[in-house]
C-alpha cells in the first residue's frame, strides 16, 4: 500500500503535468485565432482565382492550349507507372488523434497502391517519420518539408507547389493524391483525401464554372499563355489553403486534447487528495486509539 | 459625380486593398505598363513584377506587386498578386540583412529542419530588395 509520502509525490507530479497541459492548451487557443484569421483572409484570393480560371475555362479545350505544356496538368501521364502522394501531417504530437487518423488514411492509400511505384512528398515531421519507417515498399520520398507549423505561409505553399509540379511533370507519376486534415470546427477535424493532379476533376466539378459564359474580355497575353501561368498559381493557392486548414485543425485538435488532459489531471488530483486525506485520518484515528487504550491499560 | 474605379488588391495571405475608389491605375502588365481609367474595356492581363501606381484625387500611391494577374471589368480593377507591398513600407536595409542571413543559413545546411524556412526567408528577402530597387527607380 502506498504511503502518505508516495501519494503526496504523485499529486505533485500530476499537478506539474496539469500545468504543462494547461499551458499548451492556452498556447493553442491563442494560436488558433491567428490560424483562423489566416484562413479567412486567404479566402477572397482563392475565390477570385477560381473565378478567373472559370473565365478562361472555355479555352481549355482549344487546340492551342492542347499543345502547351500546361495541358499536361489535365491529362494523366501516359506510360507512367508510379503514383504520387502528398501527405500533410503535423510537426508535433500531443494533439489527440490528429496525426494517427491521418496516418491511418495514408496507410490505407499505401495498401491500395501496394505493388506500384510510389512517390511521396511529406509535409510535417510526423508524416516524414511515418513514411521513413515503412519497409518493403517501392517508395521514394521526393521532397520533405518539416518545421513549418504553426507558421505556414504562402512561400511554403509556393515551394511545395513547385515540387509537386516537378514530380508530376517529370512524367513518372499517373496522379497525385493529397491527404490532409480539414478544419471543420473547433471540435472536429476530418481527414480528406483528394486528387490534386491531374487537374481536370477539380475545375470541372467546381460549382459555378459550368454554364458560366465568357464575358467580353480581351486578354494579354493570349489566353492559353495566361492559363499556362495561371494554373501553377492555382495549385499553389490550393495548397496554401490546405496547409492553413491542416494548421488550424492541428491547433484545434491539440487544444481539445490538452483540455481533456487538464481535466483528467484535475480529476486525478481530486481522487488522490481524497485518498490522502482518508489515509491521514485513518492514521490519526489509529494513533488516538492506541494512546487511549494505552492510557486505559495503565490507569485501569 | 465623376466615375471612379474600384481597386482591389488581393494576395494569397491577405487582401491588401478592397474596393478602394481611385481615379487612375497603372498596371505593370506583361507587355508593358498599362493605364486604366474609368470606362476601360474589360480585360485580363498577366502582371510582371513592378510598380502599380494609382491616383486618388491628388494623391499618388505606389504598390510593389510581384507575379500575378489583373482583371478589369465594369470599372472594377482586381489584382491577384503573389505579393503586394505598400512601397513606403519596404525597408531596403532590413531586406538586405534578411537576405544575408537567409543565405548564410542556407549555406550552413546544418539540419534539414531549417532549410525550408531559410529558403522561404530568402525568397521574401529577394522580393523585398526588388521592391526597394523599384522604388528607387521610380521615385
Amino acid at each position: 500500500m502506498a504511503s502518505l509520502r508516495d501519494i503526496r509525490k504523485r499529486i505533485k507530479s500530476v499537478k506539474s503535468i496539469k500545468q504543462i497541459t494547461y499551458a499548451m492548451k492556452m498556447v493553442s487557443a491563442a494560436r488558433i485565432k491567428r490560424a483562423q484569421g489566416a484562413i479567412l483572409s486567404s479566402r477572397p484570393f482563392a475565390v477570385k482565382m477560381g473565378g478567373l480560371i472559370a473565365d478562361l475555362y472555355t479555352e481549355m479545350e482549344s487546340s492551342q492550349f492542347r499543345d502547351s505544356p500546361a495541358y499536361n496538368l489535365f491529362a494523366e501521364n501516359p506510360g507512367a507507372d508510379a503514383v504520387g502522394l502528398v501527405l500533410i501531417a503535423g510537426d508535433k504530437g500531443l494533439c489527440g488523434s490528429f496525426n494517427s487518423s491521418l496516418l491511418k488514411a495514408a496507410a490505407a492509400w499505401l495498401t491500395e497502391n501496394r505493388g506500384k511505384k510510389m512517390r511521396v512528398i511529406c509535409v510535417g515531421r510526423k508524416s516524414r517519420d511515418f513514411i521513413k519507417r515503412l519497409k518493403g515498399l517501392d517508395l521514394e520520398i521526393t521532397y520533405e518539408m518539416v518545421g513549418l507549423f504553426p507558421k505556414a505561409g504562402y512561400v511554403h505553399a509556393d515551394i511545395l507547389a513547385a515540387n509537386v509540379l516537378k514530380m508530376f511533370s517529370g512524367g513518372e507519376v499517373v496522379s497525385v493524391t493529397l491527404i490532409y486534415n480539414e478544419f471543420k470546427s473547433m471540435l472536429t477535424q476530418r481527414v480528406i483525401r483528394e486528387e490534386l493532379l491531374p487537374l481536370r476533376h477539380h475545375i470541372l466539378e467546381a460549382p459555378d464554372s459550368a454554364g458560366r459564359k465568357l464575358r467580353d474580355f480581351s486578354f494579354e497575353p493570349e489566353k492559353h499563355v495566361l492559363l499556362e501561368a495561371l494554373l501553377p498559381r492555382y495549385i499553389g493557392a490550393n495548397l496554401y489553403r490546405v496547409l492553413l486548414e491542416s494548421q488550424a485543425a492541428e491547433l484545434a485538435a491539440r487544444m481539445n486534447a490538452m483540455e481533456a488532459a487538464s481535466k483528467n489531471a484535475s480529476d486525478l488530483i481530486g481522487g488522490l487528495t481524497l485518498k490522502l486525506n482518508k489515509m491521514r485520518q485513518a492514521m490519526i484515528t489509529t494513533e488516538l486509539n492506541e494512546i487511549v487504550s494505552g492510557a486505559e491499560a495503565l490507569g485501569g | 459625380m465623376k466615375n471612379k474605379l474600384l481597386l482591389t488588391i488581393l494576395t494569397p495571405e491577405k487582401p491588401v486593398l478592397t474596393d478602394k475608389p481611385v481615379d487612375f491605375v497603372a498596371i505593370p502588365a506583361f507587355g508593358g505598363e498599362m493605364g486604366v481609367l474609368p470606362g476601360h474595356a474589360s480585360f485580363v492581363v498577366q502582371l510582371k513584377e513592378g510598380v502599380l501606381k494609382y491616383k486618388d484625387e491628388h494623391r499618388r500611391e505606389m504598390f510593389a506587386v510581384l507575379n500575378g494577374f489583373a482583371e478589369v471589368h465594369a470599372d472594377k480593377v482586381l489584382i491577384l498578386a503573389e505579393a503586394a507591398e505598400f512601397a513606403k513600407e519596404v525597408d531596403e536595409e532590413r531586406a538586405r540583412q534578411a537576405y544575408q542571413k537567409a543565405k548564410e543559413s542556407l549555406a550552413m545546411r546544418g539540419k534539414d529542419l531549417d532549410l525550408d524556412a531559410a529558403q522561404a526567408a530568402l525568397r521574401r528577402a529577394i522580393l523585398r530588395i526588388k521592391i526597394a530597387e523599384f522604388r528607387k527607380k521610380y521615385k
